[in-house]
């Protein structure tokens, strides 16, 4: 296993220089033990093309920035290992997100606008006093919201949307998620009203056609299913018994 | 914000739409599963199937109940079909998509959009067919079947697979169960239905040829 010879055929296009079309480049490495896309594209950089583009920080899945397509899928590079695919791997940036260059996406600044979007604060009357003990929460309801905190926000549950991929205001399973974590916070003391406008639409719990391509893909393995149905069943009963304001009419 | 967006924004619009996309839903499916249960009633006698079709006569119930479905399932189409990327560029990015990910549920839902248009038009043909053929008798059924038996076996598939996975859909969009059992759950009660139908289709084309 350890001397196979990779092929690698990565996308390369640089925004910067449209006249370049977009192409596959090939480049050819050596497996070694334990070897992650990570280390294979740092390997790249380093012994053969210092031009490739591509984003990572930690390289321990917690940052979150190295998700790529590998072989047709949402994953990765650090979590992935070699050995666990075959001698030909393909890879290309993620879909959905702004293309910085061949690899590299721009995956902040749609999760700010979905942060601004979903009000991702607690909303509280409350005045923080520093000098305070802070509030206690119990066990139960800590873990739950934990486990969608866990979010790393890498962007392939969105990638791997086919809703996300054609409308463009669609929040997917990472807003989706992030709007189950307030509503399971005893602290934030937004009204079912106040949520409903946040996502009570296509654009939010709504928009779901359950292909599930998020649930499948998440390196996390977030029970984003379950997060999904959890929202969407809560809105819509939110929803039902809510009356919101008549608006005015043009004509 | 835009003045148009801003003047038309219905905050329940989508809520009520999802709603009426998962109750047509649930209803079709229902339907489907009881008349091939009610066809597979042939498997039993001619007699059987017979007297079941004059009860629904007697009571009005057909009367009543496909003029119903014909409403329900358009209504279905218009509603459940505003999902479908209808525009060029869109239709293009959901099969690079669905090429790209090898995602089996991914490939289920473009296959749902593509039965659930097929259905449109062969459950029309089935309808007028049936209608234009009253009422419904064995024989009936049976010169059908013998004649049309490639017709009904196309519409059998696309119907069961489109109301199987719809109903599987449906479920994990709710969550009320976990996805994986209910998936099994679906997949045996559609393989169910399917071999009713075709036993069902296969008495039918020999009874029809024996007559």
């Amino acid at each position: 296993m350890a001397d196979r010879e990779l092929t690698f055929e990565v996308f390369r296009f640089n925004p910067q220089k449209p006249e370049i079309q977009p192409y596959l480049q090939t480049y050819k490495l050596n497996e070694t033990t334990g070897m992650t896309i990570f280390i294979a594209l740092n390997r790249i950089r380093e012994e053969q093309d210092p031009s490739l583009m591509f984003d990572f920080v930690c390289r321990a899945a917690i940052c979150g920035s190295c998700a790529m397509i590998i072989n047709g899928r949402p994953r990765l590079a650090c979590k992935t290992l070699t050995n666990t695919l075959p001698n030909k791997i393909k890879l290309f940036p993620l879909p959905v997100f702004k293309l910085i260059g061949d690899l590299s996406v721009d995956t902040g600044t749609w999760f700010r606008h979905m942060s601004l979007k979903t009000e991702s604060w607690v909303h509280t009357s409350k005045t923080f006093d520093p000098k305070a003990q802070e509030e206690r929460m119990d066990n139960e309801t800590a873990n739950k919201i934990y486990e969608a905190e866990r979010c790393i926000e890498c962007g392939c549950c969105i990638a791997g949307c086919a809703t996300a991929n054609i409308r463009d205001e669609f929040l997917g399973a990472a807003g989706i998620n992030r709007v189950a974590r307030f509503m399971l916070d005893p602290r934030d003391e937004r009204t079912p009203a106040e949520y409903f406008e946040v996502v009570g639409s296509e654009e939010g719990a709504f928009g779901c056609m359950g292909l599930m391509a998020c649930d499948d893909n998440c390196p996390m393995e977030l029970p984003l299913q379950m997060q999904l149905a959890f929202v969407r069943r809560k809105i819509a009963a939110i929803g039902l018994g809510y009356k919101p304001k008549k608006g005015i009419k043009l004509a | 914000m835009l003045l148009q967006k801003t003047l038309t924004k219905s905050n329940k619009t989508d809520l009520y739409l999802d709603l009426a996309e998962l109750t047509s839903g649930l209803l079709l499916v229902g339907f489907l599963w009881t008349h091939m249960l009610f066809v597979a009633t042939i498997l039993i006698s001619q007699d059987m199937f017979n007297s079941l079709s004059e009860f629904l006569d007697k009571y009005y119930l057909s009367y009543v109940g496909i003029p119903f479905i014909v409403v329900v399932a358009l209504f279905h189409f218009v509603i459940a079909g505003r999902r479908i990327p209808t525009r060029m560029q869109e239709q293009r990015i959901v099969w690079q998509h669905a090429k790209m990910l090898h995602h089996t549920d991914t490939w289920t839902w473009v296959f749902q959009t593509i039965t659930g248009m097929a259905i449109l038009v062969l459950a029309g043909i089935h309808v007028w067919m049936v209608t234009t053929g009253w009422p419904i008798r064995a024989v009936n059924s049976a010169h059908r079947m013998e004649s049309f038996w490639w017709f009904y076996l196309v519409l059998l598939i696309v119907g069961e697979y489109h109301a199987g996975f719809g109903i599987y859909r449906q479920f994990v969009k709710w969550g009320w169960f976990p996805r994986k059992p209910i998936g099994y759950v679906t997949k045996a009660i559609t393989a169910i239905i399917l071999v009713l139908g075709l036993a069902a289709m296969f008495v039918f084309v020999q009874l029809g040829g024996a007559l």
